[in-house]
C-alpha cells in the first residue's frame, strides 16, 4: 500500500511536467503583448522612443522576458539563435515574419539595425512638418514584413526627406544605407535556407525553467488584470469550488444511496421504473439550462416567484450575527447547490442501483434469505455493504467531475469559485490565472483520482494495489 | 502502418463472423422501446439538421415573378457554391418586399438571421404579432432583433450535429487507433525491428517539419492543409521504404519490445487530469479568429480517451479467445490480426462510447456558445440563444425552447447509449 502510493505519487511528476509544458506553451501563443500590459504611464513614453525601449526592456527583464522560451529551439536554419533578444513581441514577430519570407538573416538584421539607427538619427533631427512625417513612416517599419508596405513607407521618408533640405542634409546618408540594406534584403533573398532544420540548445537559463520553478513554490506569477499575485486569487476561488461542491457532494450522496438501494429493492416495479425514469432525466438535464431557467423564474420578480436572491454569494458586514451571515449565504447558495446535487445525485443513485442489484444476486443473499434472516438484515448488513464498495470509490471521480462541472453553476450564479475565475480571466485576458486555474484544476483532479484509488483499497481489502 | 512485422498478404481472409452477429445487438437495440423511440427522434433530428434550410427560409421555394418562374431557394445553393449569379428581380432586394404573382415559401417563412423589423422586442409566441397572414407566424416568438427562434433553433440543430458528429469522429479515429494498440498488444506483443523504431519517429518529425515549420510563410497566406498533410504522408512512406529495405541488416532487424498499454495509459492518464472543459476554454483562446472546424478538432482531440478505454478493456479479453491464437497459428502477423479479426469482434462496444460522446460534445458545444467563448459570433447555436435569454426575462420563450432542443438531443444520445450499453451486455447475449 505505502510502496504503491509512492509510485502513484511518482507519476504524478511526468503527468505535472506535461501538464506544466502544456500550459506554457498555450500562454506562449495567446495573442497580446504582456510586457505592454505592465509599462505604466504609457501615454507619457509614447512620445519618446528611446525611455519607451529602457521601460520596455526593464519591465520584459522582470518579468523574464528577455530570456529564451525553452530548454531548445527546433526551427528552420534561416532564423538566428538569438532571436529572443529582441524583446518586443511585435517587433520579433515582425522579424519572424521577414525570416520566413526572405531567409536571409544577416541581411535582415542588417536592415532592422539601420531602421533603428535612422530612427535615432530623426529623433534628433530638428523639428518640423517633414521630420514628423518621416517619423511617422519610420515608426511603422518597425512592425511591417509586407513589401508594398515597406515600399510606400520608403517612399514616404524620402520624399519627407527631400523637401526638407536641412532634414535631407541631416538623414539622408542614414535613409540611403536603409534603402540599400532593404533592397539587399529583397536581392539576396535564400528562401532554400527553410529547408535544412536546425536545433539550438538553451540551458537552463530560460523561461519555462524558471516559470515552472516558482509555480512548483506555489507561484503562479502576477495576473495582467490588477497585477496581483495569482497565487491569492486562485486560493480564495478554490475555497469557494470546494465549499460548494463537498455540499453538493455531501447531499448527493445522503440522498442516492437510500434511492438506489429502494429501487433495487423493488426492481422492475412501477416505482423502480418511475425513479430510473426520473433519475435519467436529471441526468440528461443540461445544468446550465437548469441553471437559467431557475435563474430566470425564481430570482426575478416577472413570474411572480421572486424567492432567492439573484447573484454572487451575498454581502457580509462584520456586524451581523454569526446566525445572520449563515442566512444570507444559505439564501444564495441554494439554487447553485441544488444544480450541482442533482446531477451528482442522478449519476450515483443509478450507480448505486447498479451494484445494489448485483449484490442482491449473489450467493451470500440467498444463503442470507434462506437462513430465515428478516429482509432489513439481509438487504443492510449483507447485500448493502458488499455493494457500497463501488460507491465510495466513486467518490474520486465525482469530485473531478463536480470542480469542472461547476464551472458552469459559477458563471452562471456568479459565485467567484475557480470556473468563474477562469472565465472571466479568459475574457479578460488575463493568461497567468487562465493557466494557473488550469493547472490547480489538474492538480486537484489527479489528488481526487488518487483518493479513489486508496478508498478502493480501503473499502475492500480484496483489492491488493500495486499488484497485479 | 501494417508493416511493423513481416505481413503475409497471399493467403485469403477466413469469412467474417461478425455479420449475424452485429445483427442480433442491432435487433436487441430495436426490441427496446426507449432505444426504438430514441432512434426515431434522431432521425427525426438528422432531418432537421439535413434538410433545415428548406423548412425554415426566408428564400421563397417557387415563386413567379413579372410572368417568370423562379426557384430562388435552389439558386442560392448555386450562388454560394460560386456557379451563378442572383438574377435582376433578387439583386439586393428584401425578399418580403418583392411582388409575386406566385410563391410557395417554407413553412417558416424566415432564415435564422433575417431581422423581421416588425416583430423586435422580444415578440411572444402567444401574443400580439405584427404579421400580415398567419403563414408568417413566428410560432416559438423572436429575439431582440427580430430574428425568429424557431429558424435559429433548426439551425442551432445544424450546427450542433456538425460539431458533435465531426469532433466524435475525430475522436473516435484517434481512440480506435490508441485504444486497439493498448489492448490487443498489451505490453507484451508489440514488437517493432530497430530501424522501424529510429525512422518511424524521425519520419514524423521530418513530416511536421516540411509539412508546417519550413512551410510557415505558405501557411501564413491561406492554410493549405491538403498539402500539408500529403508532405506528411510523403515522409511516412518514404519511411517505409527505408524500413523495408534496412530490415534485411540483421543488426537493424532485431526487434524491440514496446510496452504499447503503458504508453496509451500514461497519454490517457494526463488527459484526464485536466477537467476537459478548462482544457478547452484554455486551448480554444489561442485562436484569434475561432472557427467551427478548430472547436471540433480540439474537443475530438481531447475526448478520445474514453473511446480508448472502452475498446482497450474489450481487445483485452478478445485477445485471449481462441481465434486469434488460431491466426497467431496461421502465421498472420499481429497486425493483420488485430484490424481484420480482434477489431471487427470488439467494436461493437465503442458504439456506447460514441453515443455518450456525442451527448458531451452537444453539451460542450452549447456551453460554449453560451458562454460566447470559441464560436465564431455569426453561426446561431442552442447556446447563443439561451444566453440571450439571460439579458431578457420576461422572454421566456428564448430560456424554454432552446433548452428544451439542448434536452432532447441530449437524452437522445444518452437513450442510445444506455440501449447500447444493455444490447451488447455478454450477459444479455446468451
Amino acid at each position: 500500500m505505502f510502496r504503491y502510493l509512492i509510485r502513484r505519487l511518482l507519476w504524478f511528476v511526468p503527468t505535472l511536467i506535461v501538464i506544466s509544458m502544456v500550459a506554457f506553451g498555450l500562454s506562449k501563443h495567446t495573442p497580446g503583448d504582456p510586457v505592454a500590459l505592465f509599462l505604466n504611464d504609457v501615454s507619457k513614453l509614447e512620445s519618446d522612443p528611446i525611455a519607451y525601449q529602457k521601460a520596455y526592456s526593464s519591465v520584459a527583464a522582470d518579468l523574464g522576458q528577455d530570456k529564451p522560451s525553452f530548454y531548445f529551439s527546433v526551427t528552420t536554419s534561416a532564423f538566428p539563435r538569438n532571436l529572443y533578444q529582441e524583446i518586443n513581441r511585435e517587433r520579433r514577430n515582425c522579424l519572424r515574419s521577414l525570416i520566413q519570407q526572405y531567409g536571409n538573416w544577416p541581411q535582415i538584421e542588417h536592415y532592422y539595425q539601420l531602421v533603428g539607427h535612422l530612427d535615432n538619427r530623426l529623433s534628433t533631427a530638428p523639428a518640423g512638418q517633414a521630420t514628423t512625417s518621416a517619423r511617422v513612416a519610420l515608426r511603422l517599419l518597425y512592425l511591417q514584413a509586407v513589401n508594398e508596405v515597406i515600399s510606400i513607407n520608403l517612399d514616404t521618408i524620402g520624399r519627407a526627406l527631400k523637401a526638407d533640405t536641412a532634414l535631407y542634409n541631416y538623414a539622408a546618408p542614414s535613409f540611403d544605407s536603409l534603402f540599400n540594406a532593404y533592397a539587399q534584403v529583397k536581392a539576396q533573398a535564400s528562401p532554400w535556407r527553410h529547408y535544412i532544420p536546425a536545433c539550438y540548445w538553451y540551458g537552463l537559463d530560460n523561461q519555462y525553467h524558471h516559470w515552472f520553478g516558482r509555480v512548483l513554490q506555489g507561484d503562479f506569477g502576477r495576473s495582467y488584470a490588477n497585477k496581483q499575485p495569482v497565487t491569492d486569487r486562485l486560493w480564495i476561488a478554490l475555497r469557494w469550488t470546494l465549499v460548494i461542491n463537498s455540499i453538493a457532494i455531501f447531499i448527493a450522496y445522503l440522498l442516492a444511496v437510500p434511492l438506489g438501494v429502494y429501487t433495487a429493492i423493488h426492481r422492475g416495479k412501477r416505482q423502480d421504473r418511475w425513479i430510473t425514469l426520473v433519475l435519467f432525466m436529471l441526468h440528461s438535464l443540461p445544468v446550465f439550462w437548469v441553471a437559467t431557467l431557475l435563474l430566470i423564474f425564481f430570482t426575478t420578480p416577472e413570474y411572480g416567484m421572486d424567492w432567492f436572491p439573484t447573484m454572487g454569494v451575498g454581502e457580509l458586514s462584520t456586524e451581523d450575527s454569526f446566525l445572520e451571515r449563515l442566512l444570507v449565504r444559505i439564501s444564495h447558495l441554494v439554487l447553485p447547490v441544488f444544480c450541482l446535487t442533482y446531477g451528482a445525485l442522478a449519476f450515483i443513485a443509478r450507480q448505486m442501483r447498479g451494484s445494489m442489484v448485483e449484490a442482491l444476486q449473489q450467493d451470500f443473499v440467498r444463503t442470507a434469505n434462506a437462513k430465515g434472516l428478516l429482509p432489513r438484515q439481509v438487504i443492510w448488513k449483507h447485500a448493502f455493504r458488499n455493494a457500497l464498495s463501488p460507491i465510495i470509490t466513486m467518490l474520486g471521480s465525482v469530485l473531478p467531475a463536480a470542480i469542472a462541472g461547476s464551472v458552469v453553476i459559477e458563471v452562471i450564479f456568479n459565485i467567484p469559485g475557480m470556473g468563474k475565475l477562469s472565465v472571466d480571466a479568459i475574457n479578460a485576458k488575463d493568461w497567468p490565472v487562465v493557466y494557473g486555474v488550469l493547472i490547480l484544476s489538474a492538480v486537484v483532479t489527479m489528488a481526487g483520482i488518487l483518493l479513489a484509488d486508496i478508498l478502493y483499497a480501503w473499502a475492500d481489502p480484496r483489492v491488493k494495489l500495486g499488484k497485479k | 502502418m501494417s508493416d511493423f512485422a513481416a505481413t503475409d498478404h497471399s493467403s485469403a481472409a477466413p469469412p467474417q463472423s461478425t455479420a449475424p452477429k452485429d445483427q442480433q445487438w442491432w435487433q436487441r437495440l430495436r426490441r427496446r422501446a426507449q432505444a426504438r423511440w430514441s432512434l426515431r427522434l434522431l432521425a427525426a433530428l438528422l432531418f432537421f439538421a439535413i434538410f433545415g434550410d428548406f423548412i425554415a427560409n426566408e428564400r421563397p421555394l417557387y415563386c413567379e415573378i413579372e410572368g417568370r418562374h423562379y426557384f430562388p431557394l435552389f439558386r442560392y445553393y448555386s450562388v454560394s457554391a460560386g456557379l451563378a449569379v442572383w438574377q435582376p428581380p433578387f439583386n439586393g432586394s428584401n425578399w418580403d418586399e418583392l411582388q409575386y404573382q406566385a410563391v410557395v415559401r417554407a413553412f417558416i417563412p424566415y432564415s435564422y438571421n433575417t431581422i423581421d423589423g416588425k416583430n423586435r422586442n422580444y415578440t411572444s409566441p402567444f401574443g400580439h404579432q405584427n404579421i400580415a397572414s398567419w403563414r408568417d407566424r413566428h410560432w416559438l416568438g423572436t429575439d431582440r432583433l427580430g430574428r425568429d427562434v424557431a429558424a435559429g433553433l433548426i439551425a442551432g440543430a445544424r450546427t450542433a450535429i456538425l460539431v458533435g458528429v465531426l469532433a466524435m469522429t475525430i475522436a473516435t479515429l484517434i481512440g480506435i487507433l490508441l485504444g486497439a494498440m493498448a489492448g490487443y498488444f498489451s505490453d507484451d506483443k508489440l514488437r517493432v525491428s530497430r530501424a522501424a523504431c529510429f525512422i518511424y519517429p524521425l519520419a514524423c518529425f521530418a513530416g511536421f517539419y516540411y509539412a508546417f515549420l519550413a512551410r510557415a510563410l505558405a501557411w501564413a497566406e491561406g492554410s493549405d492543409l491538403i498539402a500539408a498533410l500529403g508532405i506528411f504522408a510523403l515522409s511516412l512512406l518514404i519511411a517505409w521504404a527505408l524500413v523495408k529495405l534496412l530490415s534485411r541488416q540483421s543488426w537493424l532487424a532485431k526487434k524491440i519490445l514496446i510496452p504499447a498499454d503503458l504508453i496509451v495509459m500514461r497519454l490517457i492518464e494526463i488527459f484526464n487530469s485536466v477537467p476537459p472543459l478548462l482544457l478547452i476554454l484554455s486551448v480554444i483562446v489561442i485562436f484569434k479568429e475561432p472557427s467551427l472546424l478548430h472547436l471540433m478538432a480540439i474537443i475530438g482531440l481531447i475526448r478520445w480517451t474514453g473511446i480508448a478505454r472502452f475498446l482497450r478493456g474489450e481487445l483485452l479479453r478478445v485477445r485471449q479467445l481462441g481465434y486469434v491464437e488460431a491466426g497467431q497459428a496461421l502465421g498472420y502477423s499481429e497486425w493483420r490480426i488485430l484490424w481484420r479479426h480482434a477489431l471487427p469482434n470488439a467494436i461493437s462496444p465503442v458504439l456506447i462510447a460514441i453515443a455518450f460522446g456525442v451527448a458531451n460534445t452537444v453539451l460542450l458545444e452549447a456551453f460554449l456558445s453560451f458562454l460566447g467563448i470559441g464560436l465564431p459570433h455569426n453561426v446561431v447555436t442552442w447556446g447563443t440563444l439561451l444566453n440571450e435569454s439571460r439579458s431578457a426575462v420576461k422572454a421566456w420563450w428564448l430560456a424554454i425552447f432552446p433548452g428544451l432542443a439542448i434536452f432532447l438531443t441530449v437524452t437522445i444520445f444518452n437513450l442510445l447509449g444506455e440501449g447500447l450499453t444493455e444490447a451488447l451486455d455478454p450477459k444479455m447475449r446468451e
